[in-house]
């Protein structure tokens, strides 16, 4: 092992937390039942970290397996990148080939290494035939920079990709024209939408979410219903406002669903639009420029956050459409303006 | 300064001083404006010429800008006086070195030759009868003589009392009447240097939060001053902690969009009204309400920034320089 990769596997193994230490390594399946049995794993973590590499020395460890271990790494923790969502579109008329996963791993490695010189592609496949793929970049002239990789996640059945957000700008173009190549594609876009949690990202880009949907039957009685509110209710509220509290609860059951939302941080909307008030005629009526807006929405869980914003009494229900649509449009970037 | 009450009196008055003040005087008096945020019960009346216009030295309090401060609100000094202050600057140091030397306040790798300077801030009031505002600093006495003589600075803080007549009226002449306590720099410092002041002049410091309805008030006074152009957007933070997620909704407008919304509002020139306040954030809200049906109404301003300066309801401020060409 020469010293660059010594150095990068080092640090790979480094970036691993001691309680997940064992899962990884054995994920990795690079050193052996045999080796690590030698190893005290209590040690403390300087020294088990040189134990570790003294071992992938032993059996000659590679770049592309310390890479692979980055990929295992970043599998587990994949909230620590930020993920973009493409898409990609054939021409209409064109043929539906079968996806042979070989041959697009080597496409899209040639079409990358035929760019630039110095570039290390590294694969892993996972269920659902998806394929992780970490790229280092390099250029003609500097070797692969291994600490600023992108990872890609490809569900090959369908025109969905994955990247994790870089700062590495120059790379996307590149990028996107060998997947669309390599997996006979026409053109790649960027959707607006954008998240850590990959399991929601993908959840909403493939509307797995509402799989756990208990059949919520709607057409249970009034009476029924009103039961279960009772428990929470005061008892002082009077009858329209029952009605209309189960109105609300209704109407966000309808666009939310009875099911745990899939898991998003925030939503941005760009607004540029004109005031208008009903109640405050006259403010900035002769203005013909729209007020430029810009608002975001932050939360832990931003979907569960805005379903319980009109039972709690703080929004209308229903909801306004700019911030339900988010699933359905699998956006969470808006542009609005006035028509 | 007035304790942090709703006036009962749905309109207040506030003088507009920014016609005529070079940028930096107009930064300085927002500074002055924020610790008098409180609208005031309509008999009082802002002067038109405050003492920080007269006395200031810009060069000196440029130093105030560009900084995060927390604010704490302070009860009187006892037997506080302006002639000691060298004596007050070598025993607040020795104690800050005592203490850190007792392992109670250590960072790993703290200097310990610091030094602690008193001086006053003249300027820093509102009327003549205003306490001077004085100013604390640590400093690391450096090594080398080559460095600047006066050391890095470490820590900040000033004491202020601005329009504070209904206060000084109350107190007797043994008390000092500065209210207003602002800090930056690390915690522990200014653990101990509050520590020191409530055991040398009896009083107590505690946290001072602002809260929406005063925010509110910044954000309309701030987005009311002419500006030769615009550094930041005009941003409001509000927070819904109910539900079973918490969240936050900032809600940023471009500047000039701000102030041509508070233009539209604002009628009469030279002051202020509570009905002005109300209705600039009242069609803010209800420009988002038309987009997203959700009240900002029911949830709570936590932060407001502009080109002028930006306050948290943690008791944090800022106030930034707009260099103007």
């Amino acid at each position: 092992m020469d010293e660059i990769v010594a150095e990068f596997v080092k640090r790979t193994i480094l970036k691993i937390p001691m309680a997940e230490m064992t899962t990884i390594l054995k994920a990795w399946d690079f050193l052996s039942e045999n080796q690590l049995q030698t190893i005290n794993f209590r040690k403390r973590k300087e020294s088990l970290v040189h134990d570790l590499v003294m071992l992938c020395e032993e059996k000659h460890a590679s770049v592309n397996d310390a890479a692979l271990l980055d990929i295992i790494y970043t599998q587990f923790h994949q909230h620590q990148k930020i993920w973009d969502v493409f898409q990609m579109t054939k021409e209409p008329g064109e043929d539906i080939d079968l996806f042979d996963m070989k041959q697009f791993k080597s496409s899209f490695k040639k079409i990358l290494q035929r760019a630039l010189k110095n570039v290390s592609v590294t694969f892993r496949d996972t269920e659902e035939n998806a394929v992780w793929i970490r790229i280092a970049w390099g250029t003609q002239y500097k070797k692969p920079n291994q600490y600023k990789p992108t990872y890609v996640v490809y569900y090959s059945q369908t025109p969905y990709v994955f990247i994790s957000s870089s700062r590495l700008r120059s790379s996307i173009p590149l990028l996107g024209q060998a997947l669309t190549v390599a997996s006979k594609h026409h053109r790649i876009v960027k959707m607006d939408f954008r998240s850590r949690y990959l399991d929601s990202l993908k959840a909403i880009v493939f509307k797995q979410y509402n799989q756990t949907f208990e059949t919520h039957n709607a057409s249970t009685p009034l009476q029924e219903r009103n039961l279960e509110l009772d428990i929470n209710m005061d008892s002082r509220i009077i009858h329209e406002n029952i009605i209309e509290k189960d109105r609300v609860q209704r109407v966000t059951q309808e666009i939310f669903g009875a099911y745990p939302q899939p898991r998003l941080e925030f939503a941005q909307y760009k607004l540029e639009t004109k005031f208008k008030s009903d109640l405050n005629r006259g403010i900035l009526a002769e203005r013909k420029e729209p007020l430029r807006c810009l608002v975001k929405f932050s939360s832990p869980n931003l979907l569960e956050a805005l379903k319980s914003l009109a039972p709690a009494g703080i929004a209308d229900a229903p909801l306004s459409p700019l911030l339900t649509c988010i699933p359905q449009k699998r956006m969470n970037y808006f542009k609005i303006k006035d028509k | 300064m007035d304790s942090y009450d709703i006036p009962e009196s749905t309109s207040s008055r506030l003088k507009d001083h920014f016609i005529g003040a070079t940028p930096l005087q107009k930064r300085l008096e927002s500074v002055r404006k924020l610790t008098s945020f409180v609208p005031p019960s309509p008999q009082r009346k802002i002067p038109q010429c405050s003492q920080l216009q007269e006395d200031v030295d810009p060069q000196k309090v440029a130093f105030l800008l560009h900084k995060q401060w927390t604010l704490y609100s302070l009860t009187p000094l006892y037997k506080f006086s302006y002639t000691n202050l060298r004596e007050y600057s070598k025993f607040l140091s020795a104690f800050i070195v005592a203490e850190k030397q007792k392992g109670l306040a250590v960072e790993v790798g703290e200097d310990l030759n610091i030094k602690v300077i008193f001086s006053t801030l003249l300027g820093m009031k509102g009327t003549q009868r205003d306490p001077d505002a004085f100013l604390v600093q640590i400093l690391s006495k450096s090594h080398l003589p080559s460095e600047n003589r006066e050391g890095k600075v470490l820590w900040t803080g000033w004491f202020c009392c601005i329009f504070g007549d209904n206060l000084l009226e109350t107190v007797s002449e043994d008390f000092t009447c500065l209210p207003l306590f602002l800090a930056n720099g690390a915690e522990t410092n200014t653990a101990l240097i509050g520590t020191w002041f409530q055991k040398t002049f009896d009083c107590h410091f505690s946290p001072l939060a602002i809260n929406a309805f005063n925010l509110s008030w910044m954000a309309a006074m701030w987005t009311a001053c002419r500006m030769d152009h615009y550094v930041a957007t005009t941003e409001f933070l509000w927070s819904v902690p109910c539900g079973p997620q918490s969240l936050d909704i900032a809600y940023a407008i471009h500047s000039e969009d701000a102030k041509a919304l508070w233009d539209s509002v604002h009628k009469a020139p030279g002051e202020v009204t509570q009905e002005e306040v109300d209705l600039f954030m009242d069609c803010l809200c209800s420009h988002f309400h038309r987009h997203f049906k959700i009240h900002l109404s029911a949830t709570r301003l936590v932060r407001v920034s502009t080109s002028v300066a930006s306050a948290h309801t943690n008791g944090k401020i800022k106030v930034s320089l707009n260099k103007s060409s």
